[in-house]
């Protein structure tokens, strides 16, 4: 037998905890929510005569009326003057640049009639590569957010522009002291029209202050090399990577980036048989910790000593000097061992990167890659990037000034500090003694609520703006859509207290026209070719060698010191969350909703904690804690026990606990106020930390245990080894197939999907792209709980142990309970998009009883909701729990305050697809509106369909191009070519249900056996060939 | 006779006229098909009224002026560029297109219309209003049978109420003169009457025949709501909702027999056909003002046109202090949203006429709904259109396939067409 049965989805699971299998014998977590269904508009559920009356007579009315047949009036109105461009019906894609982090990703924005509805990947973008992530997509939902400004702000009432430009100029011609706190800005005509600004009120500084800053790095760069910048990086160029808790792939620096980078090196096939090793130290289990091939637990005090470790190990190899003052120390020897040589095999083609805020750290990180030569390689600091410019310790000193009365204004732009600045009452009190304070974040944020001035800022998708994320790639971002709002870009208003009239469109243009594009062609041409492209790129500068000359002795004795004093101690570090970030936009519903990759947890922050430490402390899932630093304390906080996790660590998100919003408001705990400020830089992990239970209890709403998948063979790997010698590793287990039914006759095109396990990071862009593109609703945290989350592409993920052998490994009702709890440190994770698999007999559509989900030509398996009743039959005779049931008209109901229940939030649905009422079941569709797309706009060119013509809304933006779409009839399309792949199969194939989507075996780059050797089951072995004979 | 005489002379005067007059009939037809953007006959437009041009000019002039007016301007023909210069510099368009003998009957209609003085615009008024009584007959008239079938029904039930009363009066006086006879007549009908079925249902088994009341009243009153729910709910064929300005299909589309897709022009390219934005209108009503019709000034609903996108009828020009104001028409033919219709797929690609779903629209004075745009009714079309595979390649495959089973055409329902993921997701 293969490696079936090894997967757990979490605890509960792997310990049959009784609730849950309890639980998961039930189809549905609750019953049928009645009373709630009945009291969703009016009161109580008790009714008295005079009530009966009154339904009674609202009855015999409403049947009189609506036999009146009188159809609401619905009016058609056309433009006055139809713009040229703009056909209703006919949707137009403009490139732009994404505004919704630093990172400033290339995209394409889908706008019909006017109206942005859909976010999608730049694929012509060399350095983004088509790819947008979840934050990405979900940017476009914080144009429709009702809570934005309207309007200009003077001292509380609304004003016009004129008015607060009067009174702003008017402050600032009075201040001696101005400041300027922004976020990072890349973007070279921003910063052009500061300095038009701080040319004006010369005595203006502008600082950039971010909440989870990289400020370390660049002060290491500057030190090291005497460039204070963070590097370029290649990922596609390194074999082996190393990262102390860089979560690239997630949420540092540039994640789609990296991600399209990481992923080129470790698709494999046959004919490329090879794949880079990715080694990961970390405390908490990061999104890129979790696609690691193998990861080392360590607690954040132990990076330092780690690191010097390995940076001895590698000298000695390379026969450099090592660091003096290193004392033995008995951590993960094997591991660094490891780790050293295979660098050292690798190098000029290996990669150590560092997430740490800490200098020290980043220092022996610049070190360890100068003696492997990675500089000029892997490493680019010619090439270097834009997205990170914070500087903390200028931020530190601007708060400090403020209190001693030393700023008398500032202009915050892009910045919310007084949420995200871990002494919020000191910055507060420093605020209240500035003269002039202006804002021009969008909404009223904690920072904007101390202001006196709201200056709003156009959301990005209203702007005209310019970026520079890396040296030499230029971005343009253009408007899509009239402001919404009177707000102004804060650009402009820079210009306008600047006494500068033009408008910003002008201003990039002459900008550019002086710098960017000067002396390479006639502007003009080149310029609409980079507005039409989304951006322009001066060719890149060799990238050159750098070498540290200095050792970074002055770390090590911090580092050990560290190492030793909190060893037996708890620890805590403050992470950033896929999705919500930095709390940026965690007022975004799509962000909240999005369920995190590692724990599936939605609309929440919590402590996770590793299984021994949370024995050890006797604390469950849902017990909430109260937790002491040095810094403060955080009351309330609930537990989630997380496999992966370092032992006596505890590791929580930043971004949650807004004051402000009506989405974020109250959402989680606010972690910032433990995040301490020493050695120049913020730093995000305390040690000596203390924990008290506090003995009440709280839900996690939790997705990953919503459906349980007993123990089917669903996820199928192999290691590299393996696989170089077998390229059927791990897969070759085959069903018996017996059908009673017939084969289905599909003509023209049959739709099919294939998903590389290998590929896929479960980054969850395709959650919230699947959501824009087909109006999913978001249901909250309450419905979350009642497990009726209603996005038509989870991602599973499954956890497994790292040795296959027989008992560790754990079977369904076979875990060995004796087993140290280190195993629960060192879990193996795979990820699974699972949405409808489109079944060619699919076990939904003949349980219907009113013929609402039948099967079209195509192979797809379609859903017709103004047929469906709502019996829902299909969802439960779905072997892959993949149907959504409407139980609210989540649209029209202001319980469901996410933005879609207001004319202004519901600009965002895709016309194309029907909003569903309440009583339908729904579910993926493949995108059925972009398939019938797809296949008119090739019958109005009159030309038969290529490959590509039709992506999936999950497919287009995937970052790791994990997804394959396509017609199966074509002999050229992609997925046709990779069905008969060795490494394709498809879920619950006994079944026999016949699904469109197949999965590709995930390989992993490890020593040890994966798949162990292939037996072969009577019940599962493939047919033999002399079977057949024998019958015939 | 005389009758007969009569009219026979009339036919052929009639027959006559027209045989002599069928190149005026051609020219009207071309004149308002090609001319009446830029021209009238006794009002000048953007070109000079065509009153007694041939009299002005020679036959000979006027067909290469027309054909290629440019031409003519750039050769120096003194009269083409006195004319160009008179008329602001601008050009008239060149009708390469049209035949010596088209354009001849173009000038023999100007020279009827020139001999009939102003008749035109009030014969045009006339055509309107005749119209307008023949389409929609109107009030008592309409409902004519109607009311004479009530009549007669009522005048039957008065009858059968008289015989009725007689017959009661008679027999009562036959009771009093035999009353033996009328006992034991009575006495026999009562008990003939225990046998009828009447009795047995109703006074004996009463439930029986309450049921079968019941069920008759059900399954009567089920069918009529069935029918109802089925032909009346939701469907609003015949629906003709006032506009808010009274655009007339007929005149456009029937009489000028301007192209559906030049106002509607979405048809062939998107989802929506498109209702016209105000600035298509304006490419013709800069000009035309109908203003002949009223005394001198803009039609009130062409005014309405230049209200909304702020147009100054006197000056000739756009004014910016007015306000534009979209025009909100009612959209006559609704389907519901999950349902997806795309123009395109059929104006296109289905080579479907307009009328086929919209009705004769080019014989509409206000626009209604002609179909149920009932399921029912898109798929009979479904059924019976055939999918055009030999000239669109994106059926090279299908074409292939069904050239080699033999067959030489499938029906949209065949190739899919019927599933419901065509029109519903």
């Amino acid at each position: 037998m293969e490696n079936k049965n090894n997967y757990w989805r979490g605890l509960e699971e792997l310990n049959n905890d009784p609730t849950f299998l309890q639980n998961k014998k039930k189809e549905f977590n609750e019953g049928i929510p009645l009373e709630e269904v009945l009291t969703e508009n009016d009161g109580d559920l008790s009714s008295n005569r005079r009530d009966f009356l009154k339904y009674f007579g609202f009855s015999i009315s409403a049947v009189a009326l609506a036999s009146c047949n009188k159809a609401p009036v619905k009016n058609v109105i056309p433009y006055i003057i139809k713009p040229e461009n703009i056909t209703p019906g006919i949707p137009n894609f403009y490139a732009s640049t994404c505004g919704s982090c630093s990172a400033s990703c290339s995209i394409l924005v889908k706008t019909r009639e006017g109206r942005p509805i859909k976010i999608e990947g730049n694929e012509e973008s060399p350095l983004f590569k088509g790819g947008v992530c979840a934050t990405g997509h979900a940017g476009l939902l914080d144009l429709y957010d009702n809570e934005r400004l309207r309007a200009p702000k003077a001292e509380g009432n609304d004003v016009d522009w004129n008015t607060l430009d009067a009174k702003v100029k008017d402050g600032l011609s009075k201040s001696k002291n101005i400041r300027i706190v922004s976020g990072t800005v890349n973007s070279p005509s921003t910063k052009k029209a500061i300095a038009e600004f701080t040319a004006k009120y010369p005595n203006s500084k502008h600082l950039s202050y971010e909440a989870a800053s990289l400020s370390s790095m660049i002060e290491a760069n500057n030190k090291s090399f005497g460039k204070a910048v963070i590097p370029g990086y290649h990922f596609e160029k390194a074999n082996v990577i190393v990262s102390f808790g860089a979560d690239f792939l997630g949420t540092w620096i540039s994640p789609v980036e990296y991600t399209k980078q990481w992923v080129t090196n470790r698709k494999v096939s046959n004919d490329k048989r090879a794949m880079s090793r990715h080694i990961q130290f970390e405390s908490n289990l990061s999104l890129t910790g979790s696609n690691a091939d193998v990861r080392i637990p360590i607690k954040p005090s132990a990076e330092g000593v780690a690191l010097i470790s390995l940076y001895n190990k590698i000298a000695a190899l390379a026969g450099a000097p090592v660091l003096s003052g290193a004392q033995n120390v008995e951590f993960a020897v094997n591991m660094i061992d490891n780790s050293a040589k295979e660098l050292w095999n690798a190098k000029g083609s290996s990669l150590v990167v560092s997430g740490s805020n800490n200098l020290d750290h980043q220092l022996l990180v610049n070190a360890i890659n100068s003696l492997l030569g990675n500089y000029g390689s892997t490493i680019d600091l010619d090439n270097y990037s834009n997205q990170h410019q914070a500087n903390d310790a200028a931020f530190e000193a601007f708060v400090a000034e403020m209190n001693n009365g030393g700023v008398d204004a500032v202009i915050f732009y892009n910045s919310n500090p007084a949420y995200s600045y871990y002494n919020a009452k000191k910055f507060e009190d420093g605020l209240k003694k500035v003269a002039l304070t202006v804002t021009t974040s969008a909404s009223v944020d904690e920072t904007g609520a101390l202001c006196k001035f709201h200056a709003p800022d156009h959301h990005f998708l209203e702007s005209w703006n310019d970026a520079e994320p890396k040296i030499g790639y230029f971005g343009l971002t253009q408007p899509t859509i009239s402001p919404v709002f009177k707000t102004r870009q804060a650009q402009e208003s820079f210009l306008r207290w600047a006494d500068n009239s033009t408008e910003y469109y002008d201003f990039i243009q002459n900008n550019w026209k002086t710098t960017i594009l000067s002396g390479v062609g006639i502007f003009e041409t080149i310029w609409n070719k980079s507005l039409h492209d989304g951006f322009y790129i001066v060719a890149e500068k060799s990238a050159s060698k750098y070498t540290v000359s200095s050792l970074p002795s002055e770390a090590v004795n911090p580092s050990y010191s560290a190492y030793t004093s909190s060893k037996e101690k708890l620890e805590i570090n403050l992470y950033s969350k896929v999705g919500v970030g930095d709390g940026t936009h965690a007022n975004n519903p799509w962000l909240q909703e999005l369920p995190d990759p590692i724990s599936k947890v939605c609309w929440d922050n919590y402590a996770t904690i590793g299984k021994v430490t949370a024995d050890n402390f006797k604390l469950k899932d849902g017990d909430i804690i109260k937790i002491t630093t040095k810094a403060g304390t955080i009351e309330k906080v609930p537990v989630l026990v997380q496999p992966g996790q370092a032992n006596n660590t505890i590791s929580i998100a930043l971004g949650y606990g807004r004051t402000t919003g009506k989405v974020s408001k109250n959402v989680g705990r606010n972690v910032y106020p433990i995040v301490t400020f020493n050695n120049s830089t913020f730093n995000y992990i305390s040690g000596d930390v203390a924990i008290e239970k506090t003995g009440n209890h709280y839900q996690l709403p939790q997705t990953q245990t919503h459906h349980t998948i007993e123990g089917r063979s669903l996820i199928r790997e192999a290691s590299l080894n393996e696989y170089i010698k077998d390229s059927k590793a791990g897969n070759h287990e085959k069903a018996h197939m017996i059908t009673l039914w017939a084969e289905r006759d599909s003509k023209g095109h049959k739709w099919g999907m294939a998903i590389d396990m290998n590929a896929c990071t479960g980054c969850g862009s395709c959650v919230v792209s699947c959501s824009a593109e087909n109006n999913v609703p978001v249901v909250g945290r309450k419905e979350i709980l009642n497990a009726r989350e209603m996005h038509w592409i989870r991602i599973d993920r499954y956890y497994s142990f790292k040795d296959k052998n027989g008992k560790k490994t754990t079977k369904e009702k076979e875990y060995d309970k004796a087993e140290t709890g280190a195993d629960f440190e060192n879990v193996k994770v795979t990820f699974q998009p699972v949405m409808c698999q489109q079944c060619g007999h699919a076990p939904c559509e003949t349980v219907c009883p009113v013929l609402a989900t039948v099967h079209s030509s195509e192979g797809l398996n379609q859903m017709a909701y103004n047929r469906c009743v709502g019996t829902r039959y299909c969802a439960n005779n779905c072997p892959y729990k993949v149907r959504r049931f409407n139980w609210f008209k989540y649209r029209e109901n202001d319980d469901f305050d996410f933005n879609f229940n207001n004319d202004l939030g519901r600009m965002v649905i895709n016309p194309d697809v029907t909003v569903r009422s309440r009583g339908v079941m729904e579910k993926c569709s493949f995108c059925i509106q972009r398939i019938q797309a797809g296949k008119l706009k090739a019958k109005l060119e009159s030309r038969e369909m290529v490959d590509g013509d039709v992506k999936t809304a999950c497919q287009q933006s995937c970052p790791a191009n994990a997804i394959v779409f396509g017609d199966m009839f074509d002999p050229n399309s992609e997925i046709s070519k990779l069905q008969d792949n060795d490494r394709s199969y498809v879920m619950l194939e006994e079944y026999d249900v016949k699904p469109s989507v197949s999965y590709f075996t995930k390989i992993r780059n490890v020593n040890e056996e994966v798949a162990g050797e292939f037996k072969g089951e009577s019940e599962h072995e493939a047919p033999k060939a002399e079977h057949t004979e024998h019958h015939s | 006779m005389r009758i007969i005489k009569l009219s026979s002379i009339l036919f052929f005067l009639v027959f006559a006229v027209n045989f002599v007059f069928a190149d005026v009939a051609e020219g009207e037809k071309l004149f308002k098909a090609n001319c009446t953007s830029c021209h009238a006959i006794n009002e000048k437009i953007v070109g000079p009224a065509l009153k007694d041009a041939h009299k002005r000019r020679k036959e000979d002039w006027l067909l290469k002026w027309i054909k290629n007016s440019p031409g003519m301007i750039q050769s120096g023909d003194p009269i083409a560029v006195q004319l160009f210069n008179d008329n602001n510099k601008i050009p008239m368009l060149p009708f390469l297109s049209l035949k010596d003998s088209e354009i001849k009957s173009i000038i023999s209609y100007i020279k009827q219309e020139s001999e009939a003085p102003a008749k035109t615009v009030t014969a045009a008024a006339d055509q309107t209003t005749a119209s307008v009584t023949t389409n929609q007959p109107k009030g008592f008239y309409r409902n004519t049978t109607l009311f004479m079938l009530l009549g007669l029904a009522l005048f039957l039930v008065i009858i059968v109420f008289v015989l009725l009363r007689i017959k009661k009066s008679v027999n009562e006086l036959y009771a009093i003169k035999h009353p033996e006879k009328a006992a034991a007549e009575l006495q026999e009908k009562t008990s003939e009457y225990k046998r009828t079925l009447n009795y047995k249902l109703f006074k004996k088994h009463p439930v029986v025949g309450v049921s079968f009341i019941v069920m008759g009243f059900v399954i009567v009153l089920g069918l009529i709501g069935f029918d109802y729910g089925n032909k009346v709910v939701g469907v609003q064929k015949g629906y003709m909702p006032t506009q808010p300005i009274k655009y007339s299909h007929q005149l456009h589309a029937g009489t000028y027999k301007i192209n559906c897709q030049y106002c509607h022009s979405g048809a062939d390219k998107s989802k929506q056909a498109t209702v016209p934005s105000a600035s298509t209108c304006m490419n013709c009503h800069m000009h035309v003002t109908a203003s002949a019709k009223y005394n001198g000034n803009v039609s009130p609903e062409i005014q309405k046109i230049y209200d909304a996108v702020g147009w100054d009828a006197n000056k000739k020009a756009y004014d910016p202090s007015k306000t534009q104001t979209p025009i909100k028409w009612v959209r006559v033919h609704n389907l519901p949203d999950h349902a997806y219709f795309n123009h395109a797929q059929h104006v296109k690609i289905g080579k479907v006429e307009c009328q086929a779903c919209h009705g004769p629209v080019e014989t509409m004075q206000v626009v209604s709904q002609q179909r149920s745009l009932q399921m029912g009714w898109c798929i009979n079309c479904h059924r019976e259109a055939k999918v055009d595979v030999a000239n669109n390649d994106y059926y090279v495959k299908l074409h292939a396939e069904l050239k080699k089973e033999g067959k030489s055409s499938i029906t949209v329902a065949q190739n899919g067409g019927t599933e419901c993921g065509k029109c519903h997701y």
